[in-house]
């Protein structure tokens, strides 16, 4: 056993060893030249060559679509208009309703994302709270718990909007229930209200295992004497969570915050899944909205698309920016 | 009548038993301090008496009513914790006040307490700081006085001065001391080091491995210590302890002398101490053990040696310490002559209990 272990070891060592061998003198030359500073960006080059071939890039390539017309897909092959796409998304009679915009299905689509946004996260902190704070008390079958909350979260998308549609659609599990029990079959897809509710239900659903992460281990954070402290003096239930389970989980709850309005504002997958933006365009959302403009649509715009997604960005960068001044201070010891 | 009284009291977590059995009686005013080896139940009793967890068997009872299924609110005690529990996220100033508010208290009642403790444990300057801006010191009174502030029928504290550095250890001692010759209030006291025992407490209550060893004044420990466990537990360097055998009425000691050892049937294996400041150089032809100086202490005021018994250094030689006074001439690897009087003897029957009979009261 030992030695198949020693061999094995050699086998995978020993061409490590002649790479380094044969690498050494390189790197020697080049910190010669470059001095020690340079070993850095030496280190860093793979990455920032990743990093910009499949992000920077793209970015500036966006950005240049977005001042562009036509329907062509070579950026060579299409016309420079300048601000003219932004100016097109942004034209509106009366912002409050969509349909007088020129491009109403953007204001729909951004309305839309709007209230789910509003809804989704506010369900998930909610959600995830409460079952952070139910996982984290001394029940039965804990670590079973944790498991299945946090199991949707390793599916695809795609695969958590397909299950909901076999539960929600007409012919579905759902449905086979409400019969059984005697009741009306809904149409839950297609009615405005319900399409929209399963939307943020389902997202709700799939994620929620992550944040209930992110606030377990900030209540598993918390010193288990500071309740007992609290314990001692009397303090009622709800007055220890308010005045210390709230304060102390702030900087877990503020970036699940955060990172839940970053994702639910890139809300498709699964919504496209599960409703196809529809009944009609009642779970419309950006995302959607600028890939049926871009690539769907029989009049292709991608200048259109690429000034959208210009536009969520700006949404994206903002939010981001929160995310990472929150999580730096929260590093920073401010409890 | 006791103040507060535990009465056969166990505590099992899961299958596995800590306490086993306590009794104990603990008068209105005392400072009693639980000492004993780490592990050996001394918080988990403090717990149980607090509330916070509850006895498997026995009662606990305060001021005569039975308090055993009583929340740990309700029992009128305050607790100060090892790590002192401070919430971060408050000032001074609201810890203190955090368990005040929960009363139906007058906000200036609130106030004034939190002032006169503040007075009291010189933390004023920094009531509007919050805990991560303090002293590990500073921390420490902040938990006091939060406990203070309650003004509880008698104080549990969980080694409170574990977490400070030598010095402060000491400073915060007398203090301590002070606080509770002041406010004249129970306090129950755990630790692990037998020199904030011995100089804190009224009672000393030694446990080990979830039972009381004994519960005694501090020097009546030191005098009369009712096993050999606690024989060698308390006083440092410990307690010199001679298996042998009764024979006769005597027993011999290393060196072949051989002392009065009654009480104990013929043959039976007794054990003999003898404390190191209870040892002297022998005068004359004073009948006394040779000892080969393996270590020398010079501490000035007395001086510790870290002996072998000459005629044991086969495998195993049996080490003994002396504590002379003063500075006396002595060298590694000199043999010196140690005498003692019988009257400083320890007695311990077959069983480890102390026998009484012939010895210093
Ligand atoms: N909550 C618990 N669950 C299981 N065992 C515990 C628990 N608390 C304490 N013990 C055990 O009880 C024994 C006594 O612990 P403790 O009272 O903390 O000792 P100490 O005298 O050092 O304060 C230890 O063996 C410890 O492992
Ligand atoms: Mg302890």
């Amino acid at each position: 056993m030992t030695s198949l272990g020693h061999w094995a070891g050699v086998l995978v060592t020993a061409p490590l060893v002649l790479l380094a061998r044969a690498v050494d003198p390189l790197l020697r030359a080049w910190q010669r030249w470059t001095g020690i500073g340079g070993m850095a960006a030496f280190f860093l080059l793979p990455n920032l060559l990743i990093f910009g071939v499949f992000v920077l890039i793209p970015i500036v390539l966006n950005l240049a679509y977005s001042m562009t017309g036509g329907t062509e897909i070579l950026l060579a092959q299409r016309p420079y208009v300048g601000g003219e796409q932004y100016a097109r998304l942004l034209e509106c009679q009366d912002y409050s309703r969509p349909l007088t915009c020129r491009e109403d299905q953007f204001w729909t689509a951004a309305r839309n994302t709007g209230l789910f946004v509003l809804f989704q996260v506010s369900l998930m902190v909610a959600v995830s709270l409460v079952t952070a704070l139910i996982l984290n008390r001394e029940i039965k079958g804990r670590g079973f718990f944790r498991a299945v909350f946090f199991f949707p979260v390793l599916l695809s998308p795609v695969v958590v909007g397909l299950i909901w549609r076999w539960i929600l659609q007409r012919e579905g599990l759902l449905n086979l229930l409400v019969v059984n029990l005697g009741l009306e079959p809904q149409v839950w897809l297609n009615d405005r209200v319900t399409a929209f509710a399963a939307a943020v239900g389902v997202s709700t659903w799939a994620h929620m295992g992550f944040y209930t992460l992110i606030l377990l281990a900030g209540l598993q954070a918390i010193p288990r004497d500071l309740y007992e402290a609290a314990e001692m003096d009397g303090t009622p239930p709800a007055r220890v969570f308010r005045r210390i389970t709230l304060p102390l989980l702030g900087p877990n709850l503020a970036v699940v915050l955060v990172l839940a309005l970053i994702r639910g504002v890139q809300i498709f997958d699964e919504a496209y899944v599960l409703t196809g933006g529809g009944p009609g365009t009642s779970t419309l959302f950006l995302t959607q909205y600028i890939y049926e403009v871009g690539f769907a649509s029989l009049l292709r715009n991608p200048g259109l698309a690429a000034a959208a997604s210009m536009l969520m960005a700006g949404v994206l960068v903002v939010l981001t920016l929160v995310q990472l001044r929150l999580s730096r201070s929260s590093a920073g010891g401010q409890r | 009548m006791s103040q507060i009284a535990l009465k056969g009291v166990t505590k099992s977590f899961g299958g596995v038993s800590v306490i086993h059995g306590v009794d104990l009686d603990i008068e209105t005013g005392e400072l009693v301090v639980f000492v004993g080896p780490s592990g050996c139940g001394k918080s988990t009793l403090l717990r149980l008496i607090s509330g916070l967890d509850q006895p498997s068997a026995g009662a606990i009872e305060i001021d005569g009513r039975d308090v055993t299924r009583v929340s740990a609110a309700d029992r009128g005690l305050a607790m100060v914790f090892q790590s002192y529990a401070l919430y971060p996220h408050m000032t001074v100033r609201q810890n203190l006040s955090f368990g005040l508010e929960n009363t139906r208290m007058a906000k200036a009642e609130v106030t004034g307490r939190v002032a006169e403790a503040a007075r009291m444990l010189n933390i004023e300057p920094l009531l509007d700081r919050r805990p991560t801006q303090l002293s590990g010191g500073q921390r420490q009174r902040v938990a006091i006085g939060r406990a203070i502030v309650r003004n509880p029928t008698a104080f549990l504290l969980d080694e409170p001065l574990s977490n400070l550095d030598a010095e402060l250890r000491v400073s915060m001692r007398a203090e301590l001391a002070a606080l509770h010759a002041r406010l004249g209030t129970t306090m129950i006291y755990v630790t692990h080091d037998q020199i904030e025992a011995m100089t804190l407490a009224s009672r000393i209550v030694v446990l080990r491995a979830g039972r009381v060893e004994q519960v005694a004044r501090p020097l009546d420990l030191f005098n009369r210590p009712a096993n050999l466990f606690v024989a060698g537990f308390i006083g440092a360097p410990s307690m010199n302890l001679f298996p042998t055998r009764a024979e006769g009425g005597t027993a011999a000691l290393p060196g072949g002398r051989r002392v009065p050892m009654a009480g104990v049937p013929e043959g039976s294996e007794v054990t003999i101490g003898l404390r190191p400041q209870h040892l002297r150089l022998a005068q004359g032809n004073e009948p006394g053990f040779d000892l080969r100086i393996a270590l020398i202490e010079a501490l000035g005021t007395e001086t510790v040696v870290h002996g072998e018994l000459a005629g044991t250094s086969g495998d195993t030689p049996r080490r003994v310490f002396a504590i002379l006074p003063g500075q006396p001439g002595v060298a590694l690897g000199d043999i010196l002559r140690l005498g003692f009087d019988e009257a400083y003897l320890h007695r311990f029957g077959p069983d480890g209990q102390r026998l009484v009979g012939p010895g210093r009261p």
